[in-house]
């Protein structure tokens, strides 16, 4: 009867497609593990057009999720791109390879400005790739012209406010009001700001920190803390309305960075792609594409005008100087998690 | 069956309540459902705001090649797994139909196990074993996992149908003069054929929207859908999110209605 031997061939499919899997991958190879939306397929295409590599792109969703692929020992990723405070812990763990300088011609093209940062002195592990900052975005018709961490204290915008739902974010507002780092370890400091935000808890309409920006572009809030990435994704779909503000005292800057594992397997093929995203051609044509700001200084004039100029993406130099890394705050924590928690708790 | 069953008679009032009770109950279980598909063709970027039609989304999706390769993996993971857990799986029911004693007992609790197990657990067990024995994290890594959590499912489904068979119409086959070989492929396979597509239905269901075990244990090349959608939330969720879900619903009922047909004339026969 035809059953069984529909049933036996059916059967000795996965080992033809194991086989398949395994037979992949002649020519050289690079594998990358990188943030959705973080690499335009047309850049990919053209790295593997000018090269003769095949790029492997898989994307995680969070630090974390890569950090567990790093210590498995047993992922085959060649680079990848962990945020400032991920490599604090991927540096002293040993799961990151040193870096090359020779072999990255193009690292002269980047900002200074991102270069050496306390994450990563000297930068032995990483090189900076894409960055980006924490601000309000808000609704210009109901809340006018924000320009201070302020709005979102105002009384006036009761009911009207979103703020993330992230303990450092929310205490990096406060403090900065009170022209404190965002780093702050003094008790007294923070125990001021959390009365900011007990006070503040009254106005707020949600404690949120993935729709932040759906919920600022639907109405539901007029002024919304969030990231700048997605708020200047609804933004630029309604500039009439919308907009986005780094405040004046200054936010939170976060830099994503390129490195390359300890385990990787493919290390002349890594250091090709990492110089090759750092072109000035290349890093523009990823800002147009994925419209974050890029630490390259050199692909500055060549990014279109529009995107240049969109605050929500570069904000004004003067801004930036004002805004900080996320840092561990060590024995501080312990601290700043309680008193986040009364806050949350009122 | 059920013809046999003595009917009460309802009165007006209550097969009201039993209508408007049961609209709601499928309103709850399918209305995010068909936000979900109706919001894929939003004209909006936003999820929950409605600016007109739009066929873009889908449009984008057949642009975007990671997420094309997300949808291959994931298909070729579920075929992989459906095949290899399936084959298993029977072989497993038809062992255990068969043996008896406390042997037995103690196989059938092992594999079931899997099913009991939360998936964190088999997740980072399956993780440290690739990383004992240094097998490196790939697709194939994947496919591996997925035999292993849903080999129990489909033994379980396969056994249930192999309960309902009368062992006779094996020996009677025997007595008729078939060999052990050719009794299996033309009384037991065939009777037993509904049970084993119904395993292969669920398995692949199952492989194909699996997240826990697959984060663990996915490797270069090896992003399936689930993974993707889920790194898609960084950057906000896109009615693209709902395109591929609609698609991927659409399947899904396709092939559970197609294996509706294939499997009506075949349970009439085998049916008791």
């Amino acid at each position: 009867m035809s059953a069984a031997r529909r049933l036996l061939a059916l059967a000795s499919l996965p080992l033809f497609l194991i086989a398949l899997g395994c037979g992949r991958g002649g020519r050289g190879q690079v594998n990358v593990y990188i943030w959705t939306n973080y690499l335009p397929d047309e850049v990919v295409a053209d790295f593997e057009r000018r090269t003769g590599l095949d790029a492997q792109i898989d994307t995680y969703a969070s630090n974390e999720a890569l950090l567990e692929k790093l210590q498995s020992g047993v992922a085959d990723y060649d680079v990848v791109v962990p945020s400032d405070y991920m490599l604090k812990i991927l540096g002293p763990q040993g799961l990151l390879h040193p870096l090359d300088a020779a072999r990255l011609p193009h690292r002269s093209s980047l900002d200074p400005r991102f270069l050496n940062q306390r994450f990563d002195p000297g930068n032995r592990w990483s090189l900076p790739y894409l960055w980006g900052t924490t601000g309000i975005g808000y609704d210009r018709r109901k809340a006018g012209e924000v320009t201070s961490w302020g709005a979102l204290f105002d009384p006036r915008h009761a009911g009207r406010i979103l703020m993330l739902d992230d303990e450092r974010e929310a205490f990096g507002a406060a403090l900065r009001l009170d022209g404190r780092s965002i780093n702050e370890r003094d008790p007294r400091a923070l125990e001021r700001a959390a009365a900011r935000l007990k006070a503040q808890k009254r106005l707020v309409r949600a404690y949120n920190s993935s729709d932040f920006a759906n919920l600022l572009a639907t109405g539901d809030v007029d002024l919304a803390q969030g990231y700048d990435g997605e708020l200047a994704k609804v933004v630029a779909k309604d500039r009439g309305r919308l907009a986005y503000v780094v405040p004046r005292e200054g936010g939170t800057l976060w830099i994503d960075n390129l490195a390359i594992p300890k385990n990787a397997r493919h290390l002349a093929a890594a250091h090709a792609f990492i110089d090759y995203v750092l072109e000035p051609q290349v890093a523009a044509r990823i800002v147009a594409g994925v419209r974050y700001a890029s630490a390259n200084r050199d692909a500055l004039p060549l990014i279109p005008a529009d995107v240049r100029a969109d605050p929500a993406i570069y904000p004004p130099p003067a801004v930036l100087d004002r805004c900080e890394l996320i840092e561990d705050l060590g024995a501080t924590t312990t601290l700043v998690d309680r008193l986040w928690m009364e806050v949350k708790a009122q | 069956m059920s013809g046999r069953a003595r009917r009460r008679p309802r009165s007006g009032a209550a097969r009201l309540l039993l209508a408007a009770h049961s609209a709601l109950l499928y309103l709850f279980l399918y209305a995010p459902i068909a936000v979900l598909a109706v919001f894929s063709f939003n004209a909006s970027r936003q999820t929950a705001a409605w600016e007109g039609a739009t066929l873009d989304w889908y449009r984008r999706l057949s642009a975007d090649g990671l997420l094309g390769r997300a949808l291959g993996n994931s298909l070729l993971v579920a075929a992989i797994a459906t095949a290899a857990a399936t084959a298993l799986g029977t072989a497993a029911a038809l062992g255990m139909a068969r043996g008896g004693g406390r042997a037995r007992r103690l196989t059938w609790g092992l594999l079931l196990l899997p099913v009991v197990l939360p998936e964190v657990v088999l997740g980072a067990a399956l993780l440290s074993f690739f990383g004992a024995i240094g097998l490196r994290l790939s697709l194939s890594t994947v496919a591996i996992a997925h035999v292993v959590f849903s080999v129990s499912y489909a033994a379980v489904v396969v056994a249930a149908r192999l309960a309902g068979l009368d062992p006779a119409l094996e020996e009677a086959a025997a007595d008729l003069g078939a060999g052990p070989w050719e009794a299996f492929r033309r009384v037991t396979l065939p009777l037993a054929l509904p049970g084993i597509l119904a395993a292969a239905l669920l398995v692949f269901t199952l492989s194909i929207d699996d997240y826990v075990i697959t984060s663990f244990v996915a490797g270069v090349g090896s992003t399936t859908l689930p993974l993707h959608v889920y790194s898609m939330l960084k950057v906000g969720v896109t009615p693209e999110v709902n395109a591929v879900s609609t698609l991927l619903l659409a399947g899904t009922v396709t092939l559970i209605a197609a294996a509706q047909v294939l499997l009506r004339p075949g349970s009439a026969k085998g049916s008791p």
